[in-house]
């Protein structure tokens, strides 16, 4: 008698439990049907959202997820635009991506190649030759150019650079700064002497001097920093991870298919590269070398 | 006749002497030679006297005897030997002409000079000398043009009698056909010269920092602009002047320089002990309204480049 008795209580046990279970919410990874990635702004918006936009629709394309793009206002903001408008990632520039990692806990997808076949760049700090300027001491009392404040090449460095050479007030220092809003303007302020030093990345410097050999023959640069990586796609970490996976993949091996050539070619890359977390530690050291000089800039 | 020209010039000076003889009781006495009526010497000198005041106000009665000689070399020639002839304390010249015809004299009286393009170039070797200059990156200016048309022959507006400014067409001929231009020479010495802006028609003209060419800008710019050729200039003028773009260095820097250097003179310093200074920075300006006369439209990421747009 007590068998069936059992056996019934049994029966109803797992058909409470399997009700039960069916009853809760399973944490399954939800469906993205687009993705909204940002771009940092370049000194010809137009050629910049051309060139994304090539790319954006191979990427649409090939994921079957919609990649829609979107300029953030200005470099400094990123961080600030990268929540406001709920980016799933962006395309940034090596400083940018450091506090998106860091802050936001971003995960660096790829790096663009560009046309000759580098992934990195570098800060240049110059001035023109007729200047006199030949080192730091040199520099006090003169006026310089920055970038931005969110640029490694057009700012981090540079400040780094003084701080290692003694100078931590650069509103003691130097007679005027101010940001120029881009790699492009700088050289130009300097070229034509709005102000005696200049900061901005070497692969907008070349282009330049690639453009018009004269500029280098105007200019000296006097100090560079390491290379970094130059853009890199960062994707927020809760992004379903076969997206994102899928993504690098996509973006990696688009330089093996004919339509990705050409969507490369439009974009201006010879490929993508693989983009590590480590890639940035060199400038998270620059960071902590320039931070009083930083402090004392912002007063 | 040669003779009774110098008995002429002689009377005139004596002349002038004895009409400003009231004002001899001054403490100081500055003379200043500003050739033509050039705003950009202009901007200086104002800067100069108003430096110059707030430096002596309340110590020392200062008086300023200002020249202003037509650009050519007879009358700087004779500004000098006025203010040699008044016994001056210090001599104060803009632009390297007036600065050479004084030092032509040589006289005893010392000399500031500024407004004078690359000091360092213009062979000036005098103990009783000092003075501060500029320097324009000439080539900026072809960099601009080239950003906004297709310029195969760049005119240059130069004069022939002003030293700085042959200096300055040597240099930007050279920058010219290093960029691949052809440098056409537009030299003005008297107004019939600027016929030959109607007769060359090159696809940009430059015009250097040329007293003479300054003083007939109103002329040259009507001829340019019938023509539609867009102009480059380091000397800033008034904005209805018509220059497109003007890439300079700020008068009043110079002015004020110029004033510190002839205050520590007066106090006794020698001229020899003070170092002359280039001034190497500058503002870059943009004349939309200019722009619009000669259908040019200015690119967005051009246009923040410039210091100062005039709308």
């Amino acid at each position: 008698m007590n068998r069936p008795g059992r056996t019934l209580r049994l029966i109803l046990c797992l058909l409470i439990c399997l009700v039960t279970t069916a009853a809760m919410p399973v944490a399954a990874p939800a469906q993205t049907e687009e993705l909204l990635i940002g771009i940092e702004p370049e000194h010809n918006i137009f050629d910049q959202m051309e060139r994304y936009r090539y790319l954006a629709g191979y990427l649409s394309e090939q994921l079957g997820v919609e990649v829609k793009l979107t300029i953030m206002s200005r470099y400094g903001e990123v961080i600030k635009r990268f929540k406001s408008l709920r980016l799933d990632g962006a395309f940034l520039t090596s400083y940018t991506a450091t506090m998106g990692i860091n802050e936001l806990q971003l995960e660096p997808v790829v790096n663009p190649v560009n046309p000759n076949g580098e992934s990195t760049s570098q800060g240049y700090i110059f001035v023109r030759k007729d200047s006199g300027i030949r080192d730091v001491k040199d520099m006090r009392g003169k006026s310089i150019v920055f970038v931005d404040p969110a640029t490694m090449e057009g700012y981090l460095f540079p400040l780094a650079y003084l701080e290692r050479h003694g100078v931590t007030d650069i509103n003691e220092f130097f007679n005027r700064f101010y940001f120029s809003g881009s790699h492009v303007s700088a050289i130009f302020a300097v070229l034509d002497g709005r102000a005696d030093i200049g900061a901005a990345k070497n692969t907008v410097f070349n282009r330049l001097v690639a453009n018009d050999p004269s500029i280098a023959q105007e200019l000296d640069i006097i100090a560079r920093s390491p290379k970094v990586p130059e853009i890199t796609l960062c994707i927020r970490n809760e992004i379903d991870r076969d997206l994102r996976e899928k993504l690098a993949e996509v973006l990696l091996h688009m330089d093996k298919t004919s339509e990705g050539r050409k969507v490369l070619e439009r974009f201006k890359a010879l490929g993508f590269v693989k983009s590590r977390k480590a890639d940035f530690i060199g400038i998270e050291e620059m960071e902590q070398e320039a931070r009083t000089a930083m402090g004392n800039t912002e007063k | 006749m040669k003779a009774l020209r110098l008995l002429l010039r002689t009377l005139l000076t004596f002349l002038f002497v004895i009409s400003l003889a009231p004002e001899l009781h001054a403490e100081k006495r500055i003379g200043v030679i500003m050739t033509g009526d050039v705003p950009y010497y202009g901007a200086m000198q104002d800067a100069f006297v108003a430096e110059l005041n707030r430096r002596f106000a309340g110590v020392e009665k200062i008086e300023i005897i200002l020249q202003r000689p037509f650009p050519d070399s007879i009358s700087w020639s004779n500004a000098a030997r006025k203010l040699i002839a008044f016994d001056v304390d210090l001599i104060v010249t803009y632009g390297s002409p007036a600065t050479q015809a004084v030092i032509h004299e040589k006289s005893r009286i010392p000399l500031v000079y500024a407004g004078l393009y690359e000091p360092d170039q213009a062979g000036i070797v005098s103990k009783n000398v000092t003075g501060c200059g500029f320097k324009v990156p000439l080539s900026s200016i072809i960099r601009y043009f080239k950003r906004l048309k297709t310029v195969n022959t760049l005119g240059i507006v130069c004069s022939g009698i002003e030293e700085d400014s042959m200096r300055q067409y040597e240099t930007m001929k050279a920058v010219a056909e290093q960029q691949n231009m052809k440098a056409v020479k537009i030299d003005i010495r008297s107004r019939a010269d600027l016929d030959k802006l109607k007769t060359k028609k090159p696809d940009a003209v430059f015009i250097t920092g040329s007293s003479l060419a300054h003083l007939w800008l109103e002329d040259i710019m009507s001829i340019l602009r019938k023509e539609k050729i867009p102009t480059g200039d380091i000397f800033p003028d008034f904005p209805e002047a018509g220059v497109l773009m003007t890439l300079f260095q700020p008068p009043h820097q110079q002015g004020e320089m110029a004033a510190e250097m002839a205050a520590q003179i007066l106090l006794g310093e020698k001229p020899a002990n003070i170092t002359a200074y280039t001034f190497r920075d500058t503002e870059l300006v943009f004349n939309l309204v200019e722009a619009r006369h000669l259908d040019i439209s200015f690119p967005i990421h051009l246009l923040i480049e410039a210091t100062k747009v005039i709308e």
